[in-house]
């Protein structure tokens, strides 16, 4: 069993539906999909190690499998600058999660501007479908997403890029670089590929896939698993 | 690919020698009575064999008590009879050798459990016998090419080079005049009803090997196997336009997803995607849906979005821009040198801005002759829009001041449009790039028939005209790229 069916297995036997947030960044970076710097802790020693190791300015979460809304609960802290930040978010965050198995994320702050969306739906029909679109705060907002059936080619990749409605964002806007579109297609074509992978995947979010100057980040991800039938 | 049409497990139900007809009744308003009538009045070439326990003959037809005793075995079974003895009926075609079956009744899956049982009970019948079938719950199918209708409306125009897969019966025969008026036709159409043995993803791979059929019409409203429309429409695409008027659902998430790509998944946009990949394009009306195929199967490729608009009037001349505009196609200026061929044709009360608008022509012949010349070869232009107004009323007041008679009057009327429109057709055909009319008159006028009697689409509309178009260009788009990034 590989590292991907290792993850996937293990949620599935603890008849989860749902990966963490650490667990679904593992399983995309297993698929070549960029992340960011991230450790998971369970106690305050190994915190202040995971401090060290990803350096500030850093952002703190809650990590545990069906957390979802994780910002609206109170449980992100972003742009921590020094350890007397971190130690109060660590403790702040503690208190809401204590007893739900869960641990804290420690992650790097990743900087940008422009917050992209890539996910993967299982469609009755179509099967394996692949999402992209604006992200952050403007998802639900805007809705401005397109589907492909996976898999997908390069070429349907690149029209994906071009057909959302601010697919202007992509370009070199305001003093920021042009998105490196090849890492997105890249992005694209394999998150289709989980989904042909793996049927127990169910979907896939990746929001926000951030922007950094040109390079995209996946700094938050949700894999939801099928139930079991 | 005359190989593989004519070895599709649908040519036989589209091209059947001999028919065995279930359904017939002393009732003259019966479904089946009506069903015969049609088939017959489109002048079926082949035997038909009316089944029916006690009637003797039937519209001149000898009726046959049982399939069992017909003399031959028939290609194909057409079968309007009430839902349960549907099952026994299927039994004694498989039994007789019959390999083919339309079945027109309804009260299969569509009316609920019940019916849901008796559809589980007609597949695993066609199972056994290797029978495939249209239907239940369907119109069946036209074939005018081969004098074949099924349905209850009668086909009275031409066969065409449409080629159609709907979910809808009525979307098949109530379309009938509107393609007629247009001198549109089909090459074949299926109606495919519950959809139980035959599916659209099987009558789409039909028509895409049917050498009749130029372009795909397909109206849809779920398509059951996903991932084979997609592969199967992009193959098909490649080779020929589909076009699609998918009416599922604009309900934007109202799946409940725990993630949001799976509460933004809506129907619509994974159609929408779906459609995309694989080539076909989509209408937004049964109304557009025919349009975009009349343009797609008549018009050679548009290389790019440029379009010139050649009118004598201001105001269809503003609406065919606004339209091109809003439809995303681009309006280009007029270079030196077609400037330079164009000034003898421009009167003074003329702008050769695009759109071009001539106000009047000397010589009315170079509305439809010297100027779309002009026009066509215009290198920053890929298409040519065509303003077309014909008053007959004017045209007939002329001559009648000529003191022609009556029959004169119409002779010369026609030969007049004959000479117009016959400039056009060849003047299309031969620069290659795509030359359509738009108008605002009735598509019944006279003289607007006699110009799509030549086979030159004008279409009854700017906005209509420009989407169209528009459609044109997005296929031709897909299709190069798509041929670019498979390398061959």
């Amino acid at each position: 069993m590989g590292e991907k069916e290792k993850i996937i297995e293990q949620a599935l036997s603890e008849g989860r539906n749902t990966l963490s947030e650490y667990e679904s960044k593992r399983l995309l970076h297993a698929y070549d999909i960029p992340v960011t710097n991230e450790v998971l802790v369970r106690g305050y020693d190994d915190f202040k190690g995971a401090i060290q190791k990803v350096g500030f300015p850093l952002v703190i979460k809650a990590c545990a499998p069906d957390l979802a809304h994780k910002t609206e609960q109170g449980l992100v802290r972003v742009d921590i600058r020094n350890e007397e930040e971190a130690q109060q978010a660590y403790e702040e965050i503690m208190l809401k999660v204590q007893g739900s198995g869960g641990g804290i994320l420690v992650q790097e702050m990743v900087k940008g501007h422009r917050e992209l969306m890539v996910g993967m739906t299982r469609d009755a029909q179509f099967g394996p479908c692949v999402m992209f679109g604006l992200g952050g705060i403007f998802t639900e907002i805007l809705k401005d997403v397109v589907f492909r059936v996976a898999p997908i080619e390069r070429k349907d990749a690149l029209e994906m890029t071009r057909e959302i409605k601010a697919h202007k964002i992509l370009g070199e806007v305001r003093g920021m670089p042009p998105a490196d579109i090849d890492e997105l297609v890249r992005i694209l074509i394999n998150v289709g590929q989980m989904g042909l992978d793996h049927e127990p995947i169910k979907e896939v979010d990746i929001n926000p896939l951030i922007l950094s100057g040109s390079k995209p980040i996946a700094a938050d991800a949700l894999v939801v698993l099928a139930p079991p039938t | 690919m005359a190989e593989a049409f004519e070895k599709n497990p649908l040519f036989p139900i589209a091209n059947p020698r001999s028919i065995c007809f279930f359904g017939v009744s002393s009732s003259p308003f019966s479904m089946g009575t009506n069903l015969l009538i049609s088939l017959r009045a489109m002048g079926f070439r082949g035997s038909i064999y009316p089944i029916h326990p006690q009637i003797k003959d039937i519209q001149g037809l000898r009726v046959y008590p049982s399939v069992m005793d017909v003399p031959q075995v028939p290609d194909l079974a057409v079968i309007v009879l009430a839902a349960p003895i549907v099952p026994q009926v299927l039994e004694e075609c498989g039994r007789k050798g019959i390999r083919h079956a339309i079945i027109v009744s309804g009260g299969f899956k569509e009316v609920g459990e019940k019916g849901v049982l008796l559809e589980k009970r007609i597949l695993e019948i066609a199972r056994r016998y290797g029978i495939r079938f249209l239907g239940p719950n369907c119109i069946g199918v036209i074939n005018p090419g081969h004098k074949l209708n099924t349905t209850l409306i009668s086909y009275t125009g031409a066969p065409g080079f449409i080629g159609m897969a709907s979910q809808s019966g009525s979307f098949v025969t109530q379309m009938f005049g509107h393609l007629f008026r247009l001198r549109l036709g089909f090459s074949t159409a299926f109606s495919v009803g519950n959809e139980a043995n035959v599916d659209l993803v099987d009558c789409l791979t039909y028509l895409g090997t049917c050498p009749n059929t130029k372009v795909i019409a397909l109206y849809v409203e779920d398509i059951k196997r996903g991932r084979e429309f997609t592969r199967t429409a992009k193959k098909i695409a490649l080779q020929k336009p589909i076009v699609a008027y998918y009416v599922g659902g604009s309900e934007t998430g109202k799946r409940a997803g725990f993630s949001h790509t799976g509460a933004m998944a809506g129907p619509d946009e994974l159609y929408s995607g779906a459609f995309q990949q694989s080539g076909v394009i989509r209408a937004t009306s049964v109304i557009e849906l025919f349009d975009f195929c009349w343009i797609l199967g008549t018009m050679p490729p548009a290389i790019g979005p440029r379009v010139v608009i050649q009118t004598h009037s201001g105001g269809p001349g503003a609406a065919a821009a606004d339209a091109c505009g809003r439809a995303g196609l681009e309006l280009p200026e007029l270079s030196k040198e077609t400037l330079e061929k164009l000034a003898p044709f421009l009167p003074p009360t003329g702008s050769a801005r695009n759109p071009i608008d001539f106000t009047y022509t000397k010589n009315p012949l170079d509305y439809f002759s010297k100027i779309p010349e002009v026009l066509i070869q215009e290198k920053n232009a890929d298409m040519l829009l065509l303003y077309l107004l014909l008053p007959s009323q004017i045209l007939k007041r002329n001559l009648e001041q000529m003191g022609l008679s009556e029959d004169q009057i119409r002779e010369q009327a026609k030969q007049l449009v004959d000479t117009q429109s016959g400039y056009l057709i060849n003047l299309q055909k031969q620069c290659k790039k795509p030359l359509i009319g738009y108008t605002f008159q009735s598509t019944d006028e006279e003289y607007i028939q006699a110009v799509l009697d030549k086979g030159l689409p004008v279409l009854p509309d700017a906005v209509r005209a420009a989407r169209a178009l528009k459609a044109l260009v997005r296929y031709t788009r897909w299709r190069q790229n798509t041929l670019k990034h498979s390398g061959t």
